[in-house]
């Protein structure tokens, strides 16, 4: 036997070559590719175009949206269609890249001839998308990405949004702290990640505390890097400020290794977390879930009691093997909001849907939406709820929430009219 | 104050420790093979994965069954990777190498989306090292204690195995006098396979290890990777020594870094390895090409 190797000794050369590789590489591992049914409104099918974050950190948001998606098309479909015509689906990742994720957008409108377009993740990606659904005129829906600016700043008449925005979320959340905690004076501690979105919710849930005179003190504040690992000299700093409540603006994976080591520590004991406590988290969570935790769920469909929803989330576990996201449903509940406008036009025709859905009132898995005329905004509620200290096997032993849910309605936490015209351009 | 300093070592030596796990595996690999094995970060995502696989069956039994069984199943991923493409790349060029094992990284991520999906998964930790105690009024995770203690037996169990055993001289020899080895009658081959699933073995026990404190997620390969490379670079590829104290000094930039400049930690990082690389690049403890 032998082992014939030439050694390049160098192995300096070996080491930058290796970093190249890992640091460059890994970070754009998958490109994007388009799949699915090619075909334009041509013949028997029409097309619609996807583009979402399918690989990285927030893979999980934008591979549930696009089961969402799916599972609504193929509803869709199996009922005869759209106008009698079969909707196809182009689906593309954008590497959570804005420019990727314009590209694609373009891409499918002009190669695929898509009709409508189900918008990202990330509102980066989402405000690079907006100006090119306008431009080739073709109506976008965004169903995650939710900053307030993309209703407001930025609108164009194209688009439309049904996810509580950056103003809705965290006003609602101050909403329902108020509410229990009536004139007490309350100390808080800070949780955030370190980028745009972690600053811009803290703020607002402070904004809105001082809006409805809540009596509070930030004790402590801290914003540890998006994905940090080690976060134990943060946690220990939170902790040793002792505050009553607790306002963490993490998600994902993010909150479940936040959760996991502050359980260790004790935080859950004195101090009441308020979190995106939603279904991803609570299922990877199990008997980890912080019983008595305050969560908040853009669509906690264990707690809506509406009609179809059951059968939603019944097709959905048989098709995807796990309960739906919160981004799930509100892609779902996309779907039937353009197929409403496109019902109601009586074409496919970009123009017509985007005047027949203003002030419509669109059916969907979570109950009726009026999508508001000034902004297309969708007038979407906010769900909130307590963590509850028992699992629940149906749910894989997942600690859901205790009833009642709180529900923040829309007209209590969205910013009126009036105020979202003066911000349009 | 006392109780802010005892946070922050605690936090320093946990974190370094995970750390060490999977660089001492790197490194290892490297040493023998001359190999920087990309797919490294695999063996510890699938480490992870496997454990939280086999904690749900079991909740409480779940991590002991996953601490064993996890390394072994990440073990017997390394022989093959070694037996069916490596071998076959020895005579290439370090380059190609490299690609191969960056080509498996992306393949193996592939294969766990299809395996476990895209979400976060988790796993407990046993209830016998749950909670905390407290240390000069600093609280202190008992987990901590399981991480920090994992890396000091993998430490010395690999001192052991390199410093006084004759496995330990032929996988030092490998390298230096490959020929020499193998006419002595030593199956160089063999060898090979060994170090290379011990190096998968090691980064599958840092996966199920961190299981119980970290969201396991994809993208937890590719991450890892680089901390590891980093820590291994600094220390020295090749030197288990070396890969302790880069472990260290990453260990204090991340926990101390999180607090003081938490958008700048990780640029500290990649900045502390270039300095590394230019006034020593053959890493603090490697030694220089002859």
């Amino acid at each position: 036997m032998n082992a014939p190797r030439k050694f390049v000794k160098r192995r300096r050369v070996i080491a930058i070559a290796a970093a190249t590789a890992i640091l460059g590489g890994t970070a754009s591992a998958c490109s994007s590719s388009a799949s699915g049914g090619s075909a334009g409104s041509g013949g028997g099918s029409v097309t619609v175009g996807m583009s979402t974050s399918l690989s990285g950190s927030i893979a999980y948001l934008g591979q549930t949206g696009l089961q969402g998606v799916q599972l609504a098309l193929a509803d869709l479909n199996a009922k005869g269609g759209l106008l009698g015509k079969q909707v196809k689906l182009v689906s593309a990742d954008d590497d959570i890249k804005p420019a990727t994720g314009a590209a694609n957008v373009r891409q499918m409108i002009s190669s695929d001839h898509a009709v409508a377009i189900f918008g990202p993740v990330a509102s980066s990606i989402a405000s690079a998308e907006e100006p090119v659904a306008a431009q080739f005129k073709v109506p976008i829906f965004f169903h995650t990405s939710n900053d307030i600016s993309l209703m407001t700043k930025t609108f164009t008449p194209y688009a439309f949004q049904n996810v509580p925005n950056t103003i809705m979320e965290p006003r609602a959340i101050a909403d329902y702290l108020s509410k229990q905690i009536g004139s007490k004076q309350i100390t808080i501690g800070i949780f955030a990640p370190d980028y745009s979105y972690g600053h811009d919710t803290v703020d607002g849930f402070l904004k809105a505390l001082t809006d409805l005179h809540v009596d509070y003190k930030v004790v402590n504040q801290q914003f540890p890097a998006l994905g940090a690992t080690d976060i134990s000299s943060n946690l220990s700093a939170l902790i040793n400020s002792h505050p009553d409540y607790v306002f963490n603006a993490q998600y994902g994976g993010d909150l479940v290794a936040f959760t996991k080591q502050a359980e260790q520590l004790g935080l859950f004991k004195d101090t009441k977390v308020i979190s995106f406590y939603n279904w991803g988290v609570l299922r990877a969570l199990k008997d980890q879930a912080p019983a008595g935790a305050i969560g908040y769920s853009r669509d906690a469909f264990w707690a809506i009691k509406a009609p179809g929803l059951d059968t939603f989330v019944a097709n959905y576990q048989k098709k995807f093997n796990d309960y739906p996201s919160d981004w799930a449903i509100l892609a779902y509940a996309a779907v039937q909001e353009w197929a409403d406008g496109v019902t109601k036009a009586r074409s496919f025709d970009a123009d017509k849907v985007i005047k027949a859905l203003p002030g419509a009132t669109v059916s969907t898995i979570v109950g009726p939406m009026t999508i508001r005329a000034c902004d297309h905004q969708a007038e979407v509620p906010e769900y909130i709820g307590t963590v509850s200290s028992t699992g629940e096997a149906q749910y894989g032993g997942a600690h859901l929430w205790d009833e009642p849910v709180f529900v923040a309605p829309f007209q209590d936490i969205a910013l009126t009219c009036d105020q979202v015209k003066a911000m349009q351009p | 104050m006392l109780s802010t300093v005892v946070t922050d070592v605690v936090g320093v030596l946990s974190s370094a420790s995970s750390l060490f796990i999977v660089a001492a595996g790197l490194t290892l690999v490297f040493g023998a093979m001359r190999l920087i094995n990309i797919a490294h970060g695999s063996f510890y995502m699938y480490g992870a994965f496997f454990a939280t696989t086999l904690g749900a069956w079991s909740l409480h039994a779940g991590f002991w069954v996953a601490l064993i069984a996890s390394p072994v199943l990440a073990g017997l991923m390394g022989c093959g990777v070694e037996v069916l493409v490596l071998r076959r790349l020895y005579a290439r060029e370090h380059l190609t190498q490299l690609l191969a094992t960056f080509a498996l990284l992306l393949i193996f991520a592939d294969l766990a989306l299809r395996f476990w999906g895209k979400g976060v998964r988790g796993m407990s930790a046993p209830s016998v090292v749950q909670g905390h105690f407290r240390l000069a009024g600093a609280p202190v995770p008992y987990y901590d204690l399981v991480i920090i203690g994992a890396a000091l037996l993998v430490g010395s169990g690999l001192w052991l195995l390199l410093a006084h055993t004759s496995l330990g001289w032929m996988i030092r020899a490998v390298v230096d006098d490959v020929e020499v080895l193998a006419v002595s009658g030593v199956n160089v081959r063999l060898l090979y396979t060994g170090v290379f699933a011990l190096g998968a073995l090691l980064a599958g026990l840092s996966g199920v290890i961190i299981a119980p404190q970290q969201a396991v997620e994809p993208g937890m390969d590719a991450q890892i990777i680089v901390a590891a490379f980093i820590v291994a670079v600094i220390g020295g590829l090749g030197s288990i020594t070396g890969a302790a104290i880069g472990a260290l000094i990453i260990g204090i930039v991340q926990t101390l870094g999180a607090v003081w400049a938490p958008s700048w930690a990780s640029t500290f990082i990649y900045l502390l390895m270039i300095v590394v690389l230019a006034v020593r690049p053959w890493g603090l403890l490697g030694s220089p090409e002859r």
